[in-house]
């Protein structure tokens, strides 16, 4: 006999003592307490509010402002207090000039928001502030609240901006502490560093009636701390960014990199045309977004590295490089003549000089950036070392730079081409072409200045970066990035390193234009063929010394001529421009 | 097979109904007023659904013939236990590892694990004649997989469950009163060690039952040590403990310490059922489930609206109909006439109380909170769908037993 032979009696006991348990603290909640909890549904006592952090700014690397705080007044409604929607919406639009469709369609959105302030119009002027609330005892539902928007010093591609946050982005974000009024980062800087800008949202219990009595349901930790964003100190000098900026042409697209040849810190970031991020600081107008939109320059892309181009002569370094690192030629080696092109195959490809160069070595044919010899060079080695040995210098390939969407080039591999052109299709005609940066290869500006700036440390290649410290709490914390030797040998890299010596500062090199008294200017010129326009893209890459290497560069114009002529004479500006501000804070 | 007339339709209509009080609570639960009218989210329909789903899978259960239904017990606690190994290493949900996320629902492997468990422990202690350390033995054996890997998922609340399911069934086995208070003890020790007084206090109480129960000294005195032992340990533990580990414990027994978390949500829960008041605020108006104050009010939060929409009276009514039927079902305990039937039933109807009366008690206010449903009422697929397997079991049982004792 166990007990489980019993009958049911000790469980129908045990169950109706459970029974009797919640019925009676039922009871309590209920009844005896139901009129003090009626209370407090009613009047909506018990509320979580969230405190925003103050946003990190950001600074250059000598501690200047290029993105600062400021004060905004912005419109926010209450749901729960809207008389008229319609009439609602109407002073909105009318008096704030925003459309009165985009009011109506907030307000419906967030209909059962009743007790959530929701953001209406951001950063009205003041006057409009002063007139504006005369009329508010009209519309209980709207309210002005100060708070803070991003002021960017000047327009550049690599901050960013910030924008509302959308739908999407909140419903993955809210546990991070985002309401629905909040901004986030929505390209560049502020979208990469959006987690260390933003800092912590903040919270507040709120459990108090109307005669500050308080319910005490919490006793512990009824605030949260907003902690506030970290600065960042960037590797980017304003002075030589600007400076940049105003000598870059007007009516031509392009990008300058210019990055310390010792750290991968980039010192400028120039992409042109560029557009004014303070425009998102509120609702753009139509008229000046279309305008944004339909630039035929497209003002938004930043041609740094959401641009990719076929880099032309500034990719001969490559092939030279390889040839030397497999022993194809040594620094005396003389290759075929040149005299205006050479027949590969069933085409003649051409030399730039239809004259000819004759027979030259690789420092010569650098020097003078003749294609026969380069033509000639590819034919000694296979498409796919090429390829390898390009990406192993990490021209397409991501160079890891601290912003989102950078653009990984390409280079076609022998599978392309047969998936592309069919199984019959003449590699050998599409790898000579390749050897002077022509057909399908494209690159990033950033790619190639990252690989004049490894030939100046003499291989070893530096992560770029634009973060160059984290400033929280006055505690200033540096970041440290990525460092590779890459296997070219050093005396190979001299060879090279000497023949864009001799490019820019040689009688007749190609790269004259670039020439800078009192400092060591080492460059390459680029005129590539491309599909986006008739004249050429025009690029100068190379790097500056003084006692040693300090500065690497690349210069490029979209369709702006040939590297010599168009490409070199602004990289000889701001190298003097470099130069005398060196001078000048050796000086100090 | 199937014998219609000796088929409990009792049980069945109770299910039925309470079925159905859930699809009305899950109705209002997921809609929320408008100056326009009301926006119903589909909720309802997927539970509907769900219902008919169950009730084909419970009808097929009272046709499986019983020779086949009893080989299956040891491979699906097996099974259940692979699917627990699997889930650890599924991406977590939520910060825990509880969920294996299928095409549309997310199959919670515990819910599995509770009624494989509870029938492999009939299975193997509702024998005659068993040695008590063979009861203890087998029970410790069956129970420890699921709950040590349900501990690791995270999931405090389902592994406290098991436990309850296991004394609750052990209790009317042949074990003497002095093991389940053996098992039972250590639990009150670890509580009480934080204050030597009440510690004492709890000790001299624990001997005075013990002594009542004319249990030997020699027994008095094990059990004595191991609670002293257990309360010397507690706090050397405990100080051993990270300050966020020791917080997340006494959040988990307090959670009016997280007026950001999990207290934030049990206060709104308790103001919608408080302002509910005697009579509620009727069918769709309540007003704190229209200000979204709670997440999930279709689930956990149900009862809340309930509450809050049916007051006082309306949550008297579908309690008594809850209760009335599970007294049905403990009356039927009594029915059976295999032993291990018995231990099942006894199972079930402590693991459907014992989640009723969590889930009930954190939306008032009076148990801990853990993310554990209302049963038959609360949304939610996997959930619905072993709780009416639970039944299923227990109906199968009452159908095929023999008339004559």
């Amino acid at each position: 006999m166990t007990k489980a032979q019993f009958d049911s009696k000790i469980l129908i006991v045990v169950l109706l003592f459970v029974l009797l348990v919640i019925l009676l603290a039922l009871g309590n909640l209920q009844i005896i307490q139901g009129e003090k909890y009626g209370l407090i549904a009613e009047k909506n006592f018990v509320r979580i509010k969230s405190n925003s952090p103050v946003r990190g700014e950001i600074y250059d690397r000598n501690y200047k402002p290029i993105v600062l705080n400021k004060p905004s007044i912005n419109l926010y409604i209450l749901p729960g207090k809207i008389k008229d929607r319609n009439k609602v919406a109407k002073f909105v639009s009318e008096f704030f000039s925003v459309d009165f469709e985009t009011i109506k369609k907030v307000i419906h959105q967030n209909r059962f928001r009743l007790y959530n302030e929701v953001l209406l119009v951001q950063d009205i002027d003041y006057e409009t502030v002063v007139k504006a609330a005369e009329k508010f005892d009209r519309f209980p539902s709207l309210e002005f609240k100060t708070e803070q928007k991003r002021e960017y010093s000047y327009p550049n591609h690599f901050t960013g901006y910030m924008g509302k946050i959308s739908d999407k982005e909140y419903r993955n974000l809210k546990d991070k502490g985002y309401t629905i009024n909040s901004s986030i980062g929505k390209s560049g800087l502020e979208l990469y560093y959006e987690d260390l800008l933003r800092g912590e949202y903040g919270y507040e219990i709120l459990q108090v009636d109307a005669s500050g009595k308080s319910f005490e349901f919490f006793k512990h930790n009824l605030h949260q701390d907003a902690v506030d964003g970290a600065d960042i100190i960037l590797t980017i000098d304003n002075d030589l960014q600007n400076y940049i900026t105003s000598i870059m042409p007007s009516s031509i697209p392009g990008a300058v990199v210019v990055m310390d040849v010792t750290t991968g810190e980039i010192i400028a970031y120039v992409s042109t045309p560029n557009y004014d991020q303070n425009i998102f600081s509120k609702t753009i107008p139509e008229t000046v977004w279309n305008n944004l939109m339909n630039d035929p320059h497209n003002p938004m892309l930043d041609r740094v590295i959401h641009g990719s181009y076929p880099p032309g002569s500034v990719f001969k370094t490559i092939p030279a490089l390889l040839g030397l690192e497999k022993g194809i030629i040594e620094r005396d080696t003389k290759l075929i003549s040149c005299d205006g092109g050479m027949q590969v195959g069933n085409r003649f490809f051409k030399c730039w000089l239809h004259s000819g160069h004759g027979r030259l070595d690789v420092i010569d044919a650098i020097k003078y950036s003749c294609d026969v010899f380069f033509y000639d060079l590819s034919m000694k080695f296979d498409l796919t070392d090429m390829e390898e040995f390009t990406k192993m210098n990490f021209l397409t390939k991501k160079t890891g730079i601290d912003l989102y969407g950078e653009r990984e080039g390409f280079f076609p591999t022998t599978q392309w081409y047969v998936d592309n052109y069919g199984k019959y299709v003449n590699i050998l005609g599409q790898k000579v072409n390749l050897a002077i940066g022509q057909g399908e290869i494209l690159v990033t500006p950033l790619q190639v200045c990252s690989h004049y700036a490894t030939i100046a440390a003499n291989g070893v290649w530096r992560q770029p970066h634009l973060m160059k410290k984290i400033i929280k709490d006055n505690y200033e914390e540096k970041k440290y990035y990525q460092e590779q030797r890459l296997p070219s040998k050093s005396e190979n890299i001299q060879i090279i390193q000497e023949a864009l010596y001799e490019t820019v500062n040689g009688s007749y090199g190609t790269g004259g234009a670039a020439r800078v008294n009192g400092v060591k200017v080492y460059g390459k010129t680029g005129s590539a063929e491309n599909h986006m326009g008739s004249t050429t893209h025009a690029w100068f890459a190379g790097y500056a010394a003084w006692e040693k290497p300090e500065i690497a560069f690349c210069v490029f114009l979209e369709n702006g001529g040939h590297g010599g002529s168009a490409a070199a004479p602004i990289a000889k500006k701001f190298i003097q421009y470099y130069n005398s501000k060196r001078h000048s804070e050796e000086g100090k | 097979m199937i014998r219609l007339k000796q088929f409990d339709w009792v049980i069945f209509s109770f299910l039925l109904l309470i079925m159905l009080i859930g699809v009305v609570a899950i109705y209002t639960a997921s809609t929320t007023k408008t100056e326009q009218g009301f926006d119903v989210k589909n909720y309802y329909i997927k539970q509907i659904v769900w219902i008919f789903l169950s009730l084909i899978v419970l009808a097929v259960i009272q046709i499986i013939p019983k020779p086949i239904f009893e080989v299956l017990i040891i491979p699906s606690y097996l099974f259940s236990l692979i699917l627990l190994g699997l889930v650890l290493l599924a991406p977590e949900i939520n910060g825990s590892h509880r969920w294996i996320a299928l095409k549309g629902f997310n199959l919670q492997p515990s819910e599995l694990a509770k009624i494989t468990t509870i029938m492999m422990l009939a299975k193997f202690i509702g024998k005659n004649n068993l040695q008590e350390y063979n009861i203890l033995l087998r029970a410790i054996l069956i129970i420890s997989p699921p709950v040590f890997m349900i501990l690791l998922e995270p999931d405090l609340g389902t592994s406290v469950i098991f436990f309850v399911i296991m004394l609750s069934m052990l209790a009317f086995s042949d074990l003497p009163f002095f093991y389940i208070i053996l098992i039972a003890s250590p639990v009150f020790s670890i509580i009480t060690s934080f204050s030597i007084i009440i510690f004492i206090v709890y000790i001299l109480i624990l001997i005075f039952v013990l002594y009542k129960s004319k249990l030997s000294n020699i027994a008095i005195g094990f059990v004595v040590a191991i609670n002293a032992f257990i309360a010397v340990l507690t706090p050397l533990i405990w100080n051993g403990l990270k300050t966020y580990q020791q917080n997340r414990i006494l959040t988990f027994l307090d959670p009016m310490r997280d007026p950001f978390g999990a207290g934030y949500h049990i206060i709104q829960s308790k103001i919608a059922i408080g302002s509910g008041g005697i009579t509620g605020k009727g069918w769709l108006l309540g007003t704190q489930k229209n200000l979204n104050f709670l997440p999930e009010h279709h689930t956990d939060f149900i009862f809340s609206v309930i509450g809050e929409e049916f007051g006082f009276l309306g949550c008297t009514f579908i309690l008594t109909l809850y209760f009335l039927f599970l007294i049905q079902i403990a009356k039927s305990v009594s029915l059976l006439n295999h032993l291990e039937e018995r231990y099942t039933v006894i199972g079930f109807l402590a693991y459907l109380t014992f989640q009723l009366y969590v889930n009930i008690g954190m939306n008032i206010g009076i148990v801990p909170a853990t993310g554990i449903p209302l049963p038959f009422i609360s949304y939610g697929g996997s959930s619905l769908l072993v709780n009416v397997i639970s039944i299923a079991i227990i109906l199968k049982y009452l159908n095929e037993r023999s008339v004559f004792k």
